[in-house]
């Protein structure tokens, strides 16, 4: 590159049009930095420029409010000491630990039973899609009102059969699974879509050989579609923990937290450092912590199952 | 070898099945839906699928006593003022990345590509600091100029679709003296309208239901969204289900009609990214 352009001056002075080509790519690069320019701009200003100035304030003890003290790593510090963080991280880990693959084998499980020639297949993936496409906080509403304690139509229907009603949302020991539940619930369809895609794309001329030699239907699955979908599956899990690690809406409407402080997720904490405590530096280091966290754990994830993975596509 | 009738009866079976399945897996949208256009007395009373007062009292009280109207436009203007100038900027990048030649080009795509999977809680502190400091939170602005122009992933999106077009379009219509607006406009963005598209549905869907933003930059109910004025709606003290289910169903149905209408569009989506949250 740098060779050609060097030859490409010494030409110039001999061959006019050169130079034309010359002004040409000069005005291509012109016009690609033109192109960028508004996308770039708001790139620099609300994600690259943030994501710096969050690493330098999570060295700082700032309320917005008096001026800023830079403070080494005394916020990190202060987070580890806290019992309030490493509870909320627990919680954090844990839900994610459960959610992920509960959410992803059901989906696998649903998107296996679609995998076959219906009719009305596109109306069932559609209202799969459902509460996927509302936003969280109207789930939380409206499962708050079916969790309600004395009028939630969940408990109408156990205490019709003779049971105590639940205290879906105030009782510690259940709201962990509750919420849980609603999340599991709300985004299944994407991942049934997801995979019933993967599993569409799995030659039919594989399962005819496999037949031929004999091998039932459990067989097929784990010698043909599991490693045929399995790069599909692993995306799906790596990006599902990653987004869960994150998770904020739900927990934030459905119990702010609570009850005591099992739905108390890393950016919930955060969210209240931040805009409620306006702990700016805490807050920042915590949002350091989970970047960290999710990198880690993404890692961990890749080594472990991601090794496992099939890419030998037919 | 199986029967005829008995491969027809595992199949019925099947549709049995699925549909049942589907029943409990959308009962909460049909109960909201149920509720909503009860009396609030029936409300508590009854659990009966199909209200036997249908009254759209709920309704009216949920645009009267909260201001569910201002929310929802609110939340159109919003949303409508990003899905435009982010399919508009993004495409353009996209465009860009996808069929120039400048320096630094692929240093730039490689710094789009690293922050692809950086976590909203690290970038959301220094954005919420530069609204206050431009004097901007708690106005329409703070709402809608940090994703009008666009975000990594969908340059990365679209790129990949320009990098698709023949190299001798771009080529051709460049000699016939068309400039590279006019080429872009006329040529290369037409051939990419269902991958813009999808991007700007994708945008759509995640703006419209967006929570962690709009709380953070906006206080007066007279910028607040949709997802925010069901957030106020936990706090009021006196619960009129119906109303609440009314002011859901108020935020939600716009999104519904669109997953039937454009329903390719979005399985396209999930295809495309994933996952989008």
């Amino acid at each position: 590159m740098d060779n050609q352009e060097l030859e490409l001056g010494s030409y110039q002075l001999l061959h006019p049009e050169k130079k034309a080509k010359n002004k040409q790519r000069f005005r291509q690069a012109l016009a690609g930095y033109l192109f960028i320019a508004p996308n770039f701009l708001g790139f620099f200003v609300f994600a690259l420029a943030p994501i710096v100035a969050t690493i330098v304030l999570s060295f700082s003890d700032w309320d917005l409010v008096n001026p800023l003290k830079w403070v080494g790593w005394i916020n990190y510090k202060n987070i580890f000491a806290s019992p309030a963080s490493w509870a909320s991280l627990k919680q954090t880990i844990l839900f994610t630990v459960l959610n992920v693959p509960i959410q992803c084998f059901i989906a696998l499980g649903i998107a296996l039973i679609l995998n076959q020639k219906l009719k009305g297949l596109n109306l069932f993936r559609t209202l799969f899609l459902l509460p996927w496409v509302c936003m969280p906080i109207a789930h939380a509403l409206v499962w708050q009102w079916m969790y309600n304690y004395s009028f939630g139509i969940l408990n109408h229907l156990i205490t019709s059969f003779g049971f105590q009603g639940v205290r879906w949302l105030n009782n510690p020991a259940v709201a962990f699974f509750a919420v849980m539940f609603v999340n599991i619930w709300s985004y299944l369809g994407m991942h049934i879509v997801l995979l019933l895609a993967a599993l569409q794309n799995v030659p039919g001329e594989l399962y005819e050989a496999a037949l031929v030699d004999g091998a039932n239907a459990w067989v097929r699955f784990w010698k043909i579609t599991f490693p045929m979908i399995s790069p599909v599956f692993f995306y799906d899990i790596v990006v599902n923990m990653i987004g869960t690690l994150q998770i904020f809406d739900l927990p934030f409407a459905l119990t702010n937290g609570g009850p005591g402080n099992v739905n108390l997720y890393f950016n919930l904490l955060l969210y209240r450092k931040a805009f409620s405590y306006f702990q700016m530096g805490e807050a920042c280091a915590m949002g350091v912590i989970l970047f960290a966290l999710i990198a880690f754990l993404t890692f961990i994830t890749f080594k472990y199952i991601g090794s496992r993975v099939n890419y030998d596509q037919v | 070898m199986k029967t005829a009738g008995k491969k027809k009866f595992t199949k019925l079976l099947t549709y049995i099945g699925i549909i049942t399945f589907l029943f409990f897996f959308t009962f909460p949208i049909i109960w909201e839906l149920s509720t909503s256009f009860k009396t609030n007395d029936e409300s508590f009373a009854g659990y009966n699928l199909i209200p036997h007062h249908f009254t759209i009292e709920g309704y009216l009280k949920a645009l009267t006593e909260s201001s569910m109207g201002t929310y929802f436009s609110n939340t159109v203007f919003v949303v409508f003022c990003i899905a435009l100038g982010s399919a508009i900027a993004c495409s353009m990048a996209g465009f860009a990345f996808g069929q120039l030649k400048f320096p630094g080009k692929d240093f730039l795509f490689f710094l789009y590509i690293t922050t692809l999977m950086i976590p909203v809680s690290v970038t959301i502190i220094p954005s919420y600091i530069i609204m206050i400091k431009l004097g901007w939170a708690n106005s329409y602005y703070a709402l809608i100029v940090p994703f009008l122009f666009g975000n990594a992933f969908g340059t990365f999106l679209l790129r990949q679709f320009y990098q698709t077009l023949p190299r001798e379009l771009f080529e051709s219509a460049t000699i016939d003296g068309a400039g590279y607006f006019q080429t872009w406009l006329h040529i290369m963005a037409p051939l990419t309208a269902p991958a813009i598209a999808t991007f700007a549905l994708m945008t759509i869907q995640s703006q419209w239901n967006s929570l962690l933003w709009p709380l953070v930059v906006t206080q007066s109910p007279q910028f607040k969204t949709l997802a925010l004025g069901l957030s106020d709606f936990r706090l009021m003290r006196v619960v009129n289900w119906n109303a609440m289910m009314a002011a859901v169903m108020i935020a939600t149905a716009p999104m519904i009609i669109l997953l039937f209408v454009a329903n390719k569009f979005f399985l396209r989506s999930i295809q495309l990214s994933g996952i989008n949250r």
